[in-house]
């Protein structure tokens, strides 16, 4: 199947496990169930595929997980719409259909060397968490590691076993938030909005790569923050998630400008997104 | 050396190929309505009309399989679709405006990611334009760098003589071929005067200063005043001959199916609505500006092409009158 030169064509995989991360978002952790495809499937951070639930249709996501990890990719999802519905209907040991991985990466050997500082709101962590995790399993070559995360209410966090990992580790810095009203009674994080919060929190630009993920409303508050701390726009980093079918620079979708993200991105710099049309 | 084909050996040609079981479109009247259909005799070769849809989908079809899938108890199966099938086919009797496209789309149909629908179609087909003589208040063509007698994008180019018949063109090997292997059909020396072109020629445009404007003017006011009236119903991409934007559904159920490429409009208001519910074009001015810098823009950066070949058929469909000639005149203009 993977001799054919149609790029329309996705790779088989098996859901081998699956995570409720609240009551709408899920995460399927995927097995390419071609041998050939699961040694020679490589990805970098920041790419994303298209999901397949064979009947509904595709749905665009980032890899989820992180390129350090073999053997299987993950996704995680919200689900709103017909091909996400069903993505959800499936249980573990069913099949889906994955193509890709598509798209640039964050560019992490050149953050060797250098404090992280990666800030995110609510769905929008899992193209976070690859970079998170492919940093941790090569700590040694990174200094201090912050992450800012909120979400509207406790029950939206994503990865809450993950971010009790990360609270416990002595070589991160978590820094959690709710939205005001968002916090129960056992809240240990911030209450606040992320962009108030990362600014309280006060990484230091120094040596330092910012990489941003959120609804637009967060990206377009939290990059006036980072530039009082004092961030090039070259030290910040984002990944845009426009709507997609294709995924290869064909069906004309999801450009902004004569960007196109799913070829030019869908990572790029503070300083691209500036000099991009404002259609976002 | 030139050549000439009187209209018999034109229409002769024609049977030859289908009986050669080549596939050949053409422009075909039904009940008057003139449309690129498979031709099964050179007698249904009507080249009075422009068509109403363009030839873009002998290459790019409405809607086509790109896969099926099958599940059953051994599993779920993925069949690709195969495309040895595709038929050798001949496009004939396209104008300029229609005979240009396919070399227009080649380009965002073969970087980087091959399409291998559209390329294996394109590398299986020959297409013999032919110079238009009679164009309407709609048409534009030579507003974007296209003439009633450009050969762009044919293989072999036909152009009416005074006294009834054509002179031809060889344009490119393939064009080349399909004379060297017909060619008792086809006489030596252009035999009469060309038939002049009926009706009034538009200047050409600058299309350099039009894209300066655009890459200066995301944001202007007179994307409102052009634009607010659109509907976005989405003709103006459909009948076009360089919109390539598609969507892809799922067809059957979850046991049996199809997957499928179909057109779709960067006028539809869904288009690039996010999940979330997000829309970076949540205003119908705000996609129809995109129409406008995908085809004089955004092409233009990525492929250094204009994606308009002037043929008018979306100010003729428009239901509210949105006139793109008109559009780029005035930005040109600005």
């Amino acid at each position: 199947m993977c001799q054919s030169d149609n790029i329309y064509l996705p790779h088989l995989a098996t859901i081998e496990a699956v995570v409720d991360e609240t009551p709408d978002v899920r995460t399927l952790r995927l097995v390419f169930q071609d041998e050939e495809v699961r040694e020679k499937f490589n990805f970098r951070a920041g790419q994303f595929a298209e999901y397949s639930a064979f009947g509904a249709g595709e749905s665009t996501f980032c890899i989820a997980s992180p390129p350090t990890r073999k053997g299987y990719i993950e996704c995680c999802f919200r689900s709103v719409g017909r091909v996400t519905e069903a993505l959800r209907g499936l249980e573990v040991g069913e099949t889906i259909g994955v193509r890709g991985p598509y798209g640039n990466s964050f560019p992490i050997e050149n953050f060797y060397g250098k404090n992280l500082v990666f800030v995110a709101g609510g769905i929008a962590l899992p193209p976070l968490r690859t970079v998170i995790w492919n940093c941790l399993d090569l700590r040694d070559k990174f200094r201090d590691i912050t992450i800012v995360y909120g979400a509207r209410s406790e029950s939206d966090l994503v990865y809450k076993r993950e971010l009790a990992e990360w609270q416990a580790r002595d070589d991160v810095r978590l820094v959690k938030c709710v939205d005001p009203g968002g916090n129960g009674p056992d809240w240990d994080g911030k209450v606040g909005f992320v962009p108030n919060v990362l600014g309280e929190a006060a990484p230091g630009a120094e040596n330092t790569i910012a990489l941003v993920c959120g609804p637009p409303i967060m990206i377009k508050f939290t990059l006036p923050v980072l530039e009082k701390l004092g961030f090039a726009d070259d030290a910040i980093y984002t990944t845009l998630e426009n709507r997609m079918k294709c995924g290869v620079g064909k069906c004309g979708r999801c450009n902004v400008g004569n960007v196109y993200v799913c070829k030019d991105g869908p990572v790029f710099t503070a300083g691209q997104v500036k000099a991009m049309s404002r259609e976002f | 050396m030139p050549l000439s084909i009187t209209e018999q050996n034109l229409r002769q040609l024609v049977d030859t190929l289908v009986k050669e079981r080549k596939l050949v479109v053409g422009p075909k009247l039904t009940d008057g309505l003139a449309l690129y259909q498979p031709l099964s005799s050179g007698q249904e070769l009507s080249l009075a009309k422009l068509p109403r849809r363009s030839a873009k989908e002998l290459f790019f079809p409405i809607c086509e399989d790109i896969l099926s899938f099958e599940k059953n108890k051994q599993g779920t199966t993925v069949n690709d679709v195969d495309r040895s099938h595709f038929p050798e086919a001949v496009l004939i009797g396209a104008p300029p405006c229609d005979a240009a496209s396919p070399a227009i789309l080649d380009a965002v149909f073969s970087w980087d990611y091959q399409d291998p629908f559209y390329l294996k179609r394109r590398e299986r087909s020959t297409i013999v334009g032919i110079g238009c003589r009679q164009g309407d208040d709609a048409c534009f063509c030579t507003a974007v760098g296209i003439g009633p007698d450009s050969d762009n994008g044919s293989d072999l180019f036909l152009t009416q003589l005074k006294g009834g018949g054509f002179a031809c063109s060889v344009v490119t090997p393939k064009g080349q071929a399909l004379v060297d292997s017909h060619a008792s059909l086809f006489g030596e020396g252009a035999a009469g005067q060309t038939r002049p072109f009926e009706g009034k020629l538009g200047d050409k445009l600058d299309l350099a200063k039009i894209k300066k404007w655009l890459d200066e003017h995301f944001e202007d006011p007179l994307w409102e005043s052009i634009a607010d009236i659109c509907i976005g119903c989405g003709a103006c991409a459909f009948i076009c001959p360089a919109c390539h934007c598609f969507d892809i559904n799922d067809e059957g159920g979850t046991e049996k199916g199809t997957r499928r490429k179909h057109w779709d409009a960067c006028g539809f208001s869904k288009f690039t609505n996010h999940a979330s519910g997000h829309n970076p074009r949540d205003a119908q001015n705000k996609r129809y500006r995109n129409r406008i810098m995908h085809k004089f823009k955004y092409y233009d950066d990525k492929f250094g092409k204009t994606l308009c070949t002037g043929c008018g058929r979306c100010i003729r469909a428009c239901p509210v009158g949105i006139d793109i000639a008109d559009i780029i005149g005035t930005i040109e203009a600005k």
